[in-house]
């Protein structure tokens, strides 16, 4: 987090949980920020009056910053990426080049080319376990979903009318069986889709 | 073969257009919900769909039927957090041809999509 978005969550009502007092100082107040918008990942919510929804403001602007982050993270691969197919073009180019016609210039080329498709491999790799940003979101989601159940259930209780704000994405039924190693689901899913299409055949 | 792509995290997009692109598959178009695919939809020339379910505005299920309503043949593979076998089973009524459950490896969405085009 750099230092516009501390100042954004100190503007916005995003309290750090080291300064407690700040919740307190006006708590006649209360609704839900609304989310971020996903294509500006730094725009606050709304600012809030009694804290409540603090912990939802914060949890959105961890979800914004992440995926801002992990595209980051994608740019340098693709970047790596690139570099090393270009690193590939060059190992092509030098085992045609007359030079390197012996036998033991061409064997130490070719363990290059292989160190390189390597690399290149690890690089598709890093990038398809990037998929953990996206899971992650969803599971904080979740936990907001629940969050925003139990402040409108004590705003009901309360009497005080202040129901957070409907507008979320969809979520997830349930978190508990979102996996993190891929294609652990893989099987029952497929299972599943086979009995639904054997069944329709009947 | 143009490509539609929906999914919210721009993040998960680019894994999913970086994968079609390891296996032959580079003309793809973006949506970031169910109305802003219906609309990249409406401009023609897609000819398969990858949706992603949990989405704001209209999610991936709302997305399916809707397009559903006008294409009944165009093959969509959904690829959601959804793991669930009533989840599974509620995206295949609403019309998926096929599902692939996040995180996923490139084999398994291309062994998808090569089984939707097959």
């Amino acid at each position: 987090m750099d230092q516009s978005e501390i100042d954004a969550l100190l503007i916005g009502g995003g309290k750090s949980p080291k300064k407690p007092k700040m919740a307190a100082k006006a708590p006649e107040a209360a609704a839900f920020p609304a989310a971020p918008s996903k294509k500006e990942p730094t725009t606050q919510a709304e600012p809030k009056k009694d804290g409540s929804g603090h912990v939802i403001s914060e949890l959105d602007t961890v979800t914004s910053v992440t995926e801002r982050e992990s595209n980051k993270v994608m740019d340098q691969l693709d970047q790596i990426s690139r570099l090393v197919s270009r690193q590939q073009q060059l190992i092509t180019d030098m085992m045609r080049h007359e030079g390197a016609q012996s036998l033991g210039v061409q064997g130490a080329i070719q363990e290059v080319a292989t160190a390189s498709k390597e690399i290149q491999d690890k690089v598709f790799e890093v990038m398809d376990l990037m998929q953990f940003q996206d899971i992650t979101r969803q599971k904080l989601e979740r936990i907001v979903h629940h969050l925003r159940q139990i402040h409108d259930y004590i705003a009901e209780l309360l009497g005080t009318g202040l129901k957070s704000d409907t507008e979320r994405p969809s979520i997830s039924h349930t978190i508990a069986q979102t996996g993190t190693t891929p294609d652990e689901n893989k099987a029952h899913a497929d299972a599943v889709i086979e009995a639904f299409k054997s069944q329709k055949k009947e | 073969m143009k490509i539609l792509i929906v999914d919210d995290s721009s993040t998960m997009r680019r894994i999913i257009i970086n994968t079609l692109s390891r296996i032959g598959y580079t003309d793809v178009v973006e949506g970031e919900n169910g109305k802003s695919g219906l609309e990249k939809l409406g401009q023609g020339g897609v000819e398969m769909i990858i949706t992603d379910w949990n989405m704001p505005e209209m999610d991936g299920l709302e997305f399916v039927k809707t397009v559903r309503g006008q294409n009944p043949v165009i093959p969509i593979l959904m690829v959601t957090t959804n793991a669930a076998k009533e989840d599974i089973v509620e995206a295949l009524q609403a019309g998926v041809n096929n599902y692939v459950v996040k995180p996923f490896t490139p084999d398994t969405l291309k062994e998808k999509i090569e089984s939707l085009l097959g």
